[in-house]
C-alpha cells in the first residue's frame, strides 16, 4: 500500500507499484535482451532493452524495499517460513544439476573427459573458508542485532558482503585460469557441468549480496527490519552449504 | 475511471482482484489456442495442403495451442484465478501472506503471456511444441529462447504462488479450523502448489540446459560430447507429468465444492479422499514420468517397474471418484449449469481414465504411443474434465464473484454444444488413433481411409467454438446485467459463502470468522448447529442461526 492510498475506512484496496516494474525489469532486461543477442545477433537491440530493463528494476526493487520497510504486513514474520519454503524449490533446481553431472559421469568411459585440464585444490579450499566465514559473520551481524547493536551489526554486514566479493573474485580468477588454459563450457561434458554448476551457484552467491545491499542501504539511514533481515541471513546459510555439495562434487570427487 | 480506481485495479495486491486478473489472462490464453485448435482441425479435415502449404506454419499453431491451453489456461486458470479467489475466503482469511508477491506472480504470468504473443509477429518464432525435445529445439532456426523464458516466467510464478498459498494455508486459517475442516478445494490446490514447489525447478533447470545448449554451446544433451539427449526427457517429464496432477486435482477439488452443494450432502469418505486420494497422488506423481518415455527405449526393469507405477494411480484417483459419487448418493440434487458440468466431469474422468489404461501397459503402449489415442486421451483428462470442471466452477461461484446468476437458457445451450461437441471432435480420433493414425502430422497422405473422421472431428471442433463463444459472452453479460443473486444463492456452508457477502470488498469479511471443533464446511446435515458452531457473519441477507 502506497502513503497516498490511505482512506479513513477501515479497509481499503491495497495497491502496490513494485512488482509490476520488477517484472517489467525483468522482462526487458532477461528474455527480450538474451533473445535479441543471442537469437537475433542484434547486440544494439539487446543493449536497448538491457538499458530499459535495469532502471525498471532497480526502481522496483527499491519501491519494493522500501515499502517492506515502512508498511506493516497483513501477518507479521512469516517470511521467515516463506523464504524456506521457497529454498525447497532452489534444492530442486540444484539436483537437477547434479543428476545431470551423475549420468553424464557415471555413463561416461573415462573421467575426466578429454580436453580438462589439472584443477587446482588449494583455491577451492581457500573458497571454502571464506564463504564459510561469511556465514560466521553474517551470525555475528544478526546478533548484534538482536542486541540493538545498530553500529556493530552495519559493520558485520559490511565484512560478510566482503567475503562474498572475494569469493566472488576467486571464482573469476579461476575461469580466467581456466580459459588460458582452453577449457570452456563447450569443451566437454565435465566443462558444461563444471562451469554451470559452478557458475549458477555463483550466481547465487551474486543474488544473496544483492539482498545485502538491499539490507545495507536503508540500514546506513536507519531503517531496519528484523524479518528481512533473517530472510537474508537464511539465504545466505543455504548458498553456503550448497557450496559444500558443489566443491565436494567438483573438486574432491 | 478515476486514477485511483485505475492503480487500485491495475496495481492491485488484493487476491480477490488478482484472481480476476487471472481468470481475464487465462481466458485471452484459452480463445487464442482455441482458435489455433480450429486452425488445425481445418488443416486436417481434408488430405494434402488445406489452409496452409508451409508445415512450419502449422508446427507453430501446435506449439501455441499446446504450450498456452497448458501453461497458460489449465494452470494459471486452476492455481492462479480459483486459488487466488476462492482460497482466502474459504479458510477465512483476509489475503494471502504476501500480497505483493501475489502481484508480483500475476505480473509474470502476463510477462510469459506477452511473450507467447509475441510468437505471432517475431521473425523465426519457436517451432517445438510445448516439450521442446533436443535435439530438433537445439538445431532449429526458431526462437527457443522464447519457449524457454516463457516456461522460466511462468515457472517462477507458479513458484512463488506456492510459497504464497502454502503460508497462506499454514499460518492464516480462521481461528479454529483445524486439517479435518478444511475444504477439499483448499486440501487439493495445497497438493498442487506442494507438486508446484517441488517439479518446477525440475522443468526450469531442464529448458535452461537446452538454453545453454543452443546458445552457449554446452553439451547437456549432445552424446558426442558426452552429454545425454534422454536427460532432457526424463527432467521434462519428471516435471510435466505430475503438471497433469497440477491441473486435475484443483479440478476435482471445484467438483466436490459443486457436489456437496448441489447435493447439501457432505463429503463421503472425507478422510480417504483426503489423505489417500488426494496425498496418494502427490506420494506417487514422481515415479511415473518414465511412462512418457516408454517409445525412446530403457531396460525392462524399469519399464515394467513404471507401468506398475502408473497403474497404482487409478487408486487414489479411485478413491476421488468413490468419495465423488458416494456424495451423489440418495441425495436431493439441485441441477443447475454449475452442476450439469460437474456431472458431465464424472462421465469425462471415467471414460479419459480407462482410456489411460492401455497406454500405461507397456505391451500395448509401443502400438498406441504417438498415434491420436494419445492425443484423444489426454485431452479428455485434460481438455475436458479439467476444463468443464473450472466451467462449472465459475457458473458456481458467478454469483460470489459478480452478485449475479450466469445461469439460464444461453448457459445450458452453451453447455449442450460443449458436450457434444467435444465427443464429435475427440471420439473419431479414438478410433483412427488405434489404427494408426499418427498425431502432429501436418498432412496425412498415407493415410487417406481417415479423412471422414478427421472431417467429423473438425465439425465437432466447430460446435465446441460455438458453445464456447455462447458461453464466454454469456458470463461477460451476465456479470453486467445478470439476475442479481441473493446472498447465499446456493445454501452452501462453506464460509466463503456463509460469511463474505457477494462481490466481497477489500478485507473479506465484515466480522472475520471463527469456528468450533463442531464446525464443518459441509455440515449440511444440521445447518442449524453448524451456523452456531461460527461467529454471526455480520451483514445483511447472511443466514443467521435462529436463537
Amino acid at each position: 500500500m502506497s502513503a497516498e492510498s490511505s482512506h479513513a475506512h477501515e479497509h481499503h484496496w491495497e495497491w502496490s507499484q513494485a512488482p509490476f516494474w520488477v517484472v517489467a525489469g525483468v522482462f526487458f532486461l532477461v528474455p527480450l535482451t538474451f533473445a535479441a543477442y543471442f537469437q537475433y545477433q542484434n547486440p544494439l537491440l539487446a543493449a536497448i532493452f538491457a538499458g530499459l530493463g535495469t532502471p525498471m528494476l532497480l526502481a522496483g526493487i527499491a519501491m519494493w524495499v522500501n515499502e517492506g520497510l515502512t508498511v506493516k504486513p497483513l501477518i507479521a514474520d512469516v517470511a521467515g517460513i516463506g523464504l524456506p519454503i521457497f529454498i525447497i524449490s532452489e534444492i530442486f533446481i540444484f539436483l537437477s544439476f547434479f543428476v545431470a553431472y551423475w549420468m553424464m559421469r557415471l555413463g561416461a568411459d573415462v573421467w575426466p573427459p578429454e580436453g580438462t585440464p589439472e584443477f587446482p585444490v588449494t583455491l577451492p579450499l581457500i573458497m571454502t573458508v571464506v564463504l564459510l566465514s561469511s556465514s560466521v559473520t553474517i551470525h555475528i551481524a544478526e546478533e548484534k542485532y538482536a542486541h540493538n547493536d545498530h553500529g556493530g551489526f552495519v559493520k558485520w554486514l559490511i565484512f560478510t558482503m566482503l567475503l562474498g566479493l572475494m569469493f566472488i573474485s576467486m571464482t573469476f580468477y579461476e575461469y580466467n585460469h581456466l580459459f588460458h588454459e582452453e577449457f570452456y563450457p563447450d569443451t566437454n561434458a565435465f566443462g558444461t557441468i563444471f562451469f554451470s554448476l559452478t557458475g549458477f551457484h555463483a550466481s547465487h552467491v551474486i543474488g544473496g549480496l544483492g539482498i545485502f545491499v538491499c539490507v545495507l542501504i536503508p540500514a546506513l539511514r536507519g531503517l531496519t527490519n528484523k524479518t528481512f533481515i533473517t530472510c537474508a541471513s537464511i539465504y545466505w546459510h543455504f548458498v553456503d552449504v550448497v557450496w559444500f555439495f558443489v566443491v565436494s562434487q567438483i573438486y574432491f570427487w | 475511471m478515476s486514477m485511483q480506481t485505475f492503480k487500485e485495479w491495475f496495481f492491485t495486491t488484493d487476491h480477490k482482484r488478482i484472481g480476476i486478473m487471472y481468470l481475464i489472462g487465462s481466458m485471452t490464453a484459452f480463445v487464442v489456442a482455441g482458435m489455433m485448435a480450429l486452425l488445425i482441425r481445418l488443416e486436417q479435415s481434408q488430405l494434402g495442403p488445406t489452409i496452409t502449404d508451409n508445415p512450419n506454419e502449422y508446427n507453430q499453431w501446435l506449439y501455441f495451442h499446446g504450450a498456452a491451453m497448458v501453461l497458460a489456461f489449465l494452470i494459471p486458470g486452476l492455481t492462479g484465478f480459483f486459488a487466488n479467489y476462492f482460497l482466502p475466503l474459504m479458510i477465512g482469511a483476509q489475503d494471502v501472506a504476501f500480497p505483493r508477491i501475489n502481484a508480483f506472480s500475476i505480473w509474470l504470468f502476463y510477462g510469459a503471456i506477452i511473450l507467447a504473443l509475441l510468437s505471432f509477429v517475431i521473425p523465426d518464432p519457436p517451432d517445438i511444441m510445448w516439450t521442446g525435445y533436443p535435439p530438433y529445439s537445439i538445431t532449429t532456426m526458431g526462437n527457443t529462447a522464447y519457449y524457454v523464458f516463457t516456461l522460466h516466467l511462468l515457472g517462477f510464478s507458479s513458484v512463488l504462488g506456492a510459497v504464497n498459498f502454502l503460508v497462506t494455508v499454514i499460518y492464516m486459517r480462521a481461528p479454529g479450523i483445524g486439517w479435518n475442516q478444511l475444504n477439499i478445494f483448499t486440501w487439493t490446490t495445497v497438493a498442487a502448489f506442494v507438486l508446484q514447489l517441488v517439479f518446477i525447478p525440475v522443468l526450469a533447470s531442464a529448458v535452461t540446459m537446452l538454453l545453454f545448449d543452443k546458445y552457449l554451446g554446452t553439451n547437456f544433451f549432445n552424446p558426442e560430447a558426452g552429454g545425454d539427449v534422454l536427460l532432457y526427457q526424463n527432467l521434462f517429464w519428471f516435471y510435466s507429468h505430475p503438471a497433469v496432477y497440477v491441473i486435475f486435482l484443483p479440478a476435482v477439488g471445484i467438483l466436490f465444492e459443486i457436489f456437496t452443494t448441489m447435493c447439501k450432502n457432505r463429503v463421503f469418505n472425507y478422510k480417504a479422499c483426503v489423505y489417500g486420494g488426494i496425498w496418494g497422488i502427490v506420494g506417487i506423481s514422481g515415479f511415473v514420468w518414465v511412462h512418457h518415455l516408454y517409445v525412446s527405449g530403457m531396460p525392462d526393469w524399469l519399464r515394467i517397474g513404471q507401468m506398475v507405477t502408473t497403474l497404482l494411480i487409478s487408486v487414489p484417483v479411485g478413491l476421488m471418484v468413490m468419495s465423488m459419487w458416494g456424495t451423489l448418493y440418495k441425495a436431493a440434487i439441485t441441477f443447475n449449469t454449475g452442476m450439469l458440468y460437474a456431472i458431465s466431469c464424472l462421465f469425462l474422468v471415467l471414460s479419459g481414465g480407462l482410456t489411460g489404461i492401455p497406454l500405461a501397459l507397456t505391451a500395448i503402449t509401443v502400438h498406441l504411443s504417438e498415434t491420436s489415442f494419445v492425443h484423444a486421451h489426454f485431452h479428455f483428462i485434460m481438455a475436458m474434465f479439467s476444463a468443464f470442471a473450472m466451467f462449472g466452477g465459475i457458473y458456481y461461484w458467478f454469483p460470489k464473484m459478480f452478485g449475479r446468476y450466469a445461469d439460464g437458457k444461453w448457459a445450458t445451450t452453451g453447455f449442450i454444444l460443449n458436450i457434444v461437441g467435444v465427443h464429435v471432435t475427440f471420439v473419431p480420433l479414438f478410433i483412427i488413433g488405434a489404427q494408426g493414425m499418427p498425431r502432429r502430422y501436418w498432412d496425412y497422405q498415407m493415410f487417406p481411409q481417415f479423412e471422414p473422421y478427421h472431417q467429423v472431428a473438425t465439425l465437432g471442433a466447430f460446435m465446441v467454438a460455438a458453445g464456447m463463444s455462447v458461453t464466454i459472452l454469456n458470463w461477460i453479460i451476465c456479470a453486467f446485467k445478470g439476475k442479481v443473486a441473493p446472498e447465499n444463492p446456493w445454501k452452501s456452508c462453506s464460509l466463503e459463502w456463509t460469511h463474505a457477502p457477494n462481490c466481497p470488498q477489500a478485507g473479506n469479511f465484515p466480522n472475520p470468522p471463527t469456528v468450533t471443533a463442531d464446525w464443518s464446511p459441509y455440515g449440511y446435515a444440521d445447518r442449524e448447529a453448524n451456523l452456531k458452531a461460527t461467529t454471526d457473519p455480520g451483514f445483511p441477507g447472511a443466514a443467521k442461526p435462529a436463537e
